[in-house]
């Protein structure tokens, strides 16, 4: 029975998740409630301002669903021992409008009054993404902005044929902006996210692509023989770095796009994928099989010293950068078929300061905001699929359900 | 005493093992119609819908018609691999010289290798991994003496799977190296 006990108490120690340290910062957040002004009250609007309270990690929302008047300064009792009270009103008639008041609960002075509006109904959760944002800046909470940003993701439909989709972070909002014929790995070009870059197998061979999702004006980049990705943009976006294979072997190419001219970053006769760019963009992480197993590397673009960057898993096979960040998938079991477990963890460029962000599940795809400051992540359980954010910060995560399609690649 | 603190450390333990993300509210995704995006002063205009179904959607199904264990079409045989492998197996020579045959009776045709794989791996490693495996089809077809400048490598990773059922030997199936005539 001791040693039962002895062995609970140890799994306890060492058993870390990112939603565990939450409660140790609760104090340092805003008591927020949401009072919904709507002719027609909505559960599904609510629950998105709420999701978006919660990951930002600035707020404690009361999760009760409050109603009221949008122009009454008059706050139930309950809502005296908040902070703030965030009113809002949610009209769909002939598009979508939302009235949005920040009071201050002790006194009820009106801190922030806005109103958004777009034509459509169905992008409905971007208002409330940027409503929450602005409420955010309007406090003076580090920037949230990310939640306001398209994902973009393609997902398998048949055998050889996929589609690329744009969402909200939360997935609520989905619309197909490339169907039919097999096009993979979608990488936002520019930061304000008006093109992407993709892999089309339209043609014999591979062939990048860049889109404008606005007006679809679409220019052919490159194209190369057995693959091709492009695994990241600088940040001026004027380099990529692409997986290519123009001899039948994957290597790393750096792309510089005024010139044209291509620079092969590695050279190694096995597999070398998924280049990031790290530090000031000078160097790259990449995940390479030089030792038998997929593991994470790092080099400068201009040399060829290789240096290792992870010392443990069995497999780590994807990883993302931001600055001298790193994020990385890793397989902690070794199931050749079924289920295995992939958690992910963060570490610097010089491999220090490791620690794990999830604990189970199949933890996978794993994605900086433009911020760094947010990894998005696709989880696999055994009863389906979600898409998750963990803030660094804060420690707070969130999940939100998928559909049943399989993610073939994700950017934001 | 000691039997209440162990059921208070297991249901403890239990709790912390089981944390994880959140789960937020479970919402009906919307997923139709344009999009006039968010506020005006954040974002402007609608996107696009671009529809690629006039190209690349040739039937494959057609293709697996030469045997049990053949996705390969023109009279070529399927190379498959263990879990992980590029490398030939000896079992599979067999039919590196029965395609090798094929070649050389198909006149100047060009010849379009596919490599694939199964579901177990992620995005850009499972490609370079299908990759490898028709490199490693066109090395050994190069060494019978099929001229490299014939051959064409395509890796099409995990898309293109013949069976989905989460069995071995489906999972074998799927591991994988098609041969066509490029046409």
């Amino acid at each position: 029975m001791r040693y039962i006990l002895l062995l609970l108490l140890s799994l306890n120690l060492f058993a870390v998740d990112a939603t565990l340290k939450i409660e140790k910062d609760v104090e340092q957040r805003s008591r927020i409630a949401l009072v919904d002004a709507s002719p027609v009250v909505n559960e599904k609007f609510f629950k998105i301002l709420l999701s978006d309270l919660k990951i930002s990690g600035h707020f404690l929302a009361d999760s009760t669903h409050y109603e009221g008047d949008i122009n009454s300064d008059y706050l139930q009792p309950a809502l005296k021992s908040k902070e703030y009270v965030l009113k809002f009103a949610l009209t769909q008639q002939e598009g979508t409008k939302l009235l949005v008041r920040l009071l201050k609960a002790s006194d009820a002075t009106e801190l922030f009054k806005k109103s958004y509006a777009i034509p459509t109904t169905n992008k409905a959760p971007f208002l409330a993404h940027k409503a929450i944002s602005d409420i955010n800046n309007v406090l003076k909470y580090p920037d949230i902005s990310w939640i306001n940003r398209y994902v973009v993701f393609s997902r398998y439909t048949t055998p050889k044929h996929s589609e690329i989709l744009l969402a909200d972070y939360t997935f609520n909002y989905k619309k197909v902006i490339i169907r039919g014929g097999l096009n993979l790995f979608p990488k936002w070009a520019d930061k304000d996210q008006k093109s992407f870059y993709y892999t089309s197998y339209t043609g014999l061979i591979p062939t990048l692509y860049k889109l404008n999702i606005y007006t679809g004006a679409k220019e052919k980049i490159t194209s190369s023989e057995g693959m091709l990705v492009c695994s990241d943009v600088s940040r001026n976006g004027s380099r990529l770095l692409l997986t290519m294979a123009p001899q039948g072997q994957a290597d790393i190419y750096e792309l510089d796009l005024s010139s044209g001219a291509k620079t092969r970053v590695t050279r190694f006769n096995g597999i070398d994928v998924n280049g990031k760019y790290v530090d000031d963009e000078s160097r790259i992480i990449f995940v390479s099989n030089r030792l038998g197993y997929a593991n994470i590397f790092k080099k400068s673009i201009h040399s060829a010293a290789v240096s290792q960057v992870v010392y443990h898993g069995r497999n780590n096979n994807a990883c993302d950068a931001h600055g001298n960040k790193i994020v990385y998938s890793s397989r902690e079991s070794q199931n050749s078929f079924g289920k295995n477990t992939f958690n992910l963890y963060l570490t610097s460029s010089n491999g220090s300061d490791t620690r794990p962000l999830t604990t189970t599940g199949v933890n996978q795809f794993p994605r900086f905001s433009p911020d760094g400051s947010v990894i998005l992540f696709i989880k696999h359980r055994g009863y389906g699929s979600s898409i998750g954010y963990i803030n660094l910060a804060s420690h707070q995560s969130l999940l939100f359900p998928l559909g049943g399609r399989k993610i073939q690649s994700i950017d934001w | 005493m000691i039997r209440k603190i162990f059921v208070a450390t297991a249901t403890l333990s239990l709790l912390l093992l089981t944390g994880c993300g959140q789960t937020a509210p479970d919402l009906d995704g919307v997923d139709t119609g344009k999009n006039n995006v968010s506020d005006a002063t954040q974002i402007a205009g609608d996107t696009v819908t671009i529809d690629e179904n006039k190209y690349g959607n040739q039937n494959t199904a057609d293709s697996a018609n030469g045997g049990k264990y053949n996705s390969s079409s023109d009279g070529f045989q399927s190379i498959y691999f263990a879990f992980g492998d590029y490398t030939i197996a000896p079992g599979m020579e067999d039919h590196i010289s029965k395609n090798v045959n094929v070649i050389n009776s198909a006149g100047a045709s060009r010849i379009k290798i596919e490599g694939n794989c199964d579901e177990f791996g992620t995005d850009e490693y499972n490609y370079a991994l299908g990759l490898k495996r028709a490199k490693a089809v066109k090395d050994s077809l190069a060494a019978q003496g099929i001229a490299a400048n014939r051959m064409l490598i395509v890796s099409f990773g995990e898309s293109n799977p013949v069976c989905s059922s989460p069995t071995d030997s489906c999972y074998e199936r799927n591991r994988r190296v098609d041969l066509r005539l490029v046409k």
